[in-house]
């Protein structure tokens, strides 16, 4: 090309690029551009990790998961740490990572600042020890639902003196306990902290000590909120509570005393967020502190606030835009709370602003999801699960087609759908037709034939993620649809009826997409080409195929061959 | 660890052979069906569609997000059952994440220590089927022979519990004010349930009774 800025002037206007989409887009213009943009790109996020070569993903020590799933924008040097001499934030997906890696992290990036490991596995505590002591700027250190081998408490103890930086701190997922002292002296000189989420093991007598050290929090996670009733207590924990002024989301509740939630009373009118996700109360103490956050946006909690806990939720919380009911016994027999559908029509009647939902349940019926989308048109997100697959219309025995068809059609903005129940291929008509704004749809044990494959894939305009488990789909909807696959992020099949041969063709035809099968019975082409594989994921290819594949994973590639081992 | 899931089906799957199991699903119409004409379709056909997968408990670490179907990318292996009982069970559904699942069965575990009552069956020992989740007390109604038995561990409200003795019993709606809940405390005292918050009441029961409200309190 005939135009070329100096490098000084483009590394300054790509300094001004804030978003990893726009980081990536960038990146991808030509090798100058991708070689000028790293140098000043300071964050890196993982999520699909399958996007990318992962032999090349990021630095030594990232291995992506076997099998994991992670998206990476942006290739990464293979190996060089060198690459991004400025790099300050990482946030990985379903990686995993381990001691080693974090400890080059720690030691490699003078300015690095934000580490987050979401569903990430493969490293201990002694990892975390290497970032507490050698990251002087650390503001964040975000370990929300990883999986970490805890081998002792000490690491928090290796944050040095001088260390006031942090922002955000989130070890909720860790099991053993930290040095209560080490935990109140970081907390005491950060003052700019303004998330703590404790672990389950930080426990209540102490929180009031700490709350105390950080009256400008404004998101805390609680540890076990339980301990023996005793009113010195009580009223410590409800004075330390009373001094934050600026809290806004609170989570938590491990193992809950009732008689300690009034001590939270004061700074309820400020709550937006609530997670109660884990107290496991009933539903009379769970509506006296929900009813008192006049202001909650988002509310997650256990299905023990049964549908009278929802009714009243509904005549308070006017605000509250998303909600989550997650099943205290989701593998038992028989219900063992009193939570149904109505629980979710109140709420949809009783709060205007109502856009997210994800309800587990265990009784539907049309007439009521009807109702919730002609009460909440704007719905954005509506996320069902009802714990019995192919679970009819309790009333008229009926499948759900009618209702999801009422909420495709109605609730126009919809961009994530998750389907359960008895469904037949007229719920994947009315998908095709009405949800022209939906981004990601899961589906279950629901469909009739191929039509219903067919009508989500030349339908749904919008389209990125489809994830199918347990559906009658098959060879004919896939490749009828294959150049649909091109346009989406990536497609999921599991125990469907979409055959080895299919897979093939798929691979042959579309030399963008990567098709793998995933199959633990041995090399697909044991068995014949009309044999279902177990599973399939197709994804848009960014830089070539998979080398690194685990032995239960094969991708169909456009060779002869038509099938290309790991 | 090997962990069994099971449907959620009204039949009562996988229980079969627990003489304490509640099998009136099976055998009796449920208060709804006898009072309010509701016919429940026979869900025992679904038995046949469903895979038939035993879910190892190492494969729990892989699994999903509560909504997010598929992400769990490690396969189950595919076997049968050694337990004969077993009827179908579904792996990776509900799609709960692996932590929930955990802290669910942490739940109804905590249920059993604290609260384990043993059941007198007919030289079976020891209480509920599975033998670790289930908290069983007999039960029974003023005016009828037979006494029953109910899993306590279920219910987290009286409402819940209520609703499931209603429908046991066959109780009619205008004869449910009729009744009394009372139940036999660790002390062998007689109490009225209601006049206890669950917590205090789940934590002492040792038997549950059906009293007509014109009887004495104390029997």
């Amino acid at each position: 090309m005939a135009y070329s800025f100096p490098e000084e002037v483009l590394e300054h206007v790509f300094s001004f690029l804030s978003s990893d989409k726009d980081r990536n887009a960038v990146s991808l213009v030509c090798k100058s551009w991708y070689e000028i943009e790293r140098w000043c790109r300071r964050r890196i996020f993982v999520g699909n990790c399958y996007a990318v070569s992962p032999g090349e993903a990021a630095f030594r020590g990232f291995q992506p998961r076997a099998g994991g799933l992670g998206r990476l924008r942006v290739p990464v040097d293979r190996g060089d740490v060198g690459a991004y001499p400025l790099l300050e934030e990482i946030k990985l997906k379903r990686m995993v990572v381990t001691d080693e890696c974090l400890e080059l992290i720690s030691k490699s990036f003078k300015n690095f600042k934000v580490l987050v490991l979401s569903s990430c596995e493969g490293f201990t505590t002694d990892g975390l020890a290497s970032i507490a002591a050698n990251c002087r700027h650390l503001r964040e250190l975000d370990l929300r639902e990883s999986e970490v081998e805890d081998l002792s408490g000490h690491w928090l103890s290796h944050f040095p003196d001088n260390c006031t930086s942090l922002v955000s701190l989130n070890m909720s997922c860790l099991g053993s306990e930290v040095s209560f002292s080490a935990l109140e002296r970081l907390v005491a000189r950060s003052p700019n902290l303004r998330t703590l989420r404790l672990n389950r093991a930080v426990p209540l007598e102490k929180l009031a000590n700490l709350i105390r050290r950080a009256p400008q929090l404004v998101e805390l996670g609680t540890g076990a909120y339980s301990a023996e009733i005793r009113s010195d207590i009580l009223l410590n924990l409800t004075e330390a509570f009373s001094a934050c002024k600026q809290l806004k989301g609170l989570s938590g509740f491990w193992d809950v005393v009732p008689a300690y939630l009034p001590a939270m009373y004061s700074v309820c009118s400020g709550i937006t967020s609530l997670n109660l996700s884990y107290a496991t109360i009933q539903s009379f103490d769970l509506v006296k502190l929900v009813t008192q956050c006049r202001n909650l946006q988002r509310l997650w909690v256990l299905d023990y606030i049964e549908d009278s806990g929802l009714e009243a939720l509904a005549s308070s919380c006017k605000d509250l835009q998303e909600l989550r009911v997650f099943p205290s016994d989701p593998f038992g027999a028989e219900p063992n709370v009193s939570l149904t559908e109505q629980g979710l029509v109140s709420v949809s009647e009783g709060c205007p602003k109502l856009q997210s939902v994800l309800y587990f349940c265990r009784q539907m019926s049309n007439a009521a999801l009807i109702s919730i989308a002609k009460n909440r048109p704007k719905m954005v997100r509506f996320r069902l699960c009802i714990i019995e697959p192919r679970a009819p219309d309790y009333l008229t025995l009926e499948p759900l087609d009618a209702g999801f068809g009422a909420i495709v059609e109605n609730c126009k903005e919809l961009r994530r759908l998750s389907l359960s129940g008895l469904l037949t291929d007229r719920v994947f008509k009315y998908i095709g037709t009405h949800a022209k704004k939906l981004e990601m749809l899961s589906i279950a044990f629901a469909g009739d034939s191929d039509l219903g494959l067919h009508h989500v894939l030349s339908g749904c305009e919008s389209l990125r993620k489809l994830e199918i488990r347990d559906c009658p789909f098959g060879d004919k909807a896939l490749l009828a649809n294959a150049a649909k696959l091109e346009t989406m992020r990536s497609l999921w099949m599991s125990s469907c009826s979409v055959s080895y041969g299919a897979c093939k063709l798929l691979g042959q035809k579309m030399p963008t997409l990567n098709v793998e099968v995933i199959d633990e019975r041995g090399p697909p082409d044991s068995r014949p080409d009309s044999c279902p594989v177990e599973r399939l994921y197709v994804y848009r290819m960014v830089a070539g195929r998979r080398v690194d594949m685990p032995g239960f994973v094969w991708t169909m590639d456009d060779e002869d061959s038509g099938l290309r081992f790991s | 660890m090997e962990v069994q899931l099971e449907l959620a089906l009204s039949s009562g799957s996988g229980k079969g052979s627990d003489p304490n199991q509640d099998c009136d699903q099976r055998k009796k119409r449920s208060f709804e069906e006898a009072f309010m004409g509701v016919k429940k379709k026979d869900v025992d056909d679904l038995h046949e569609t469903l895979p038939l997968l035993i879910w190892d408990g190492n494969e729990e670490k892989k699994q999903q997000f509560d909504g997010e179907l598929l992400e769990q990318k490690h396969i189950p292996k595919l076997a049968i059952s050694n337990n004969r009982e077993d009827n179908f069970v579904v792996v990776g559904w509900p799609p709960v994440k692996s932590w929930r699942r955990q802290f669910c069965h942490q739940i109804s575990h905590r249920e059993c220590t604290t609260n384990y009552v043993n059941v007198e069956n007919n030289g079976g020992g020891g209480g509920g089927g599975r033998g670790s989740n289930s908290m069983y007390v007999k039960v029974k109604m003023e005016g009828v022979g037979i006494t029953r038995k109910l899993n306590l561990s279920v219910h987290r409200s009286y409402h819940s519990l209520t609703a499931k003795l209603i429908a046991m019993f066959g109780i009619c709606e205008e004869n449910v004010e009729k009744y009394k809940l009372t139940y036999q405390d660790k002390e062998g005292h007689w109490l009225l349930a209601r006049d206890v918050p669950w917590e205090t009441f789940i934590h002492s029961v040792q038997r549950l009774k059906l009293q007509k409200m014109a009887t004495t309190f104390y029997s």
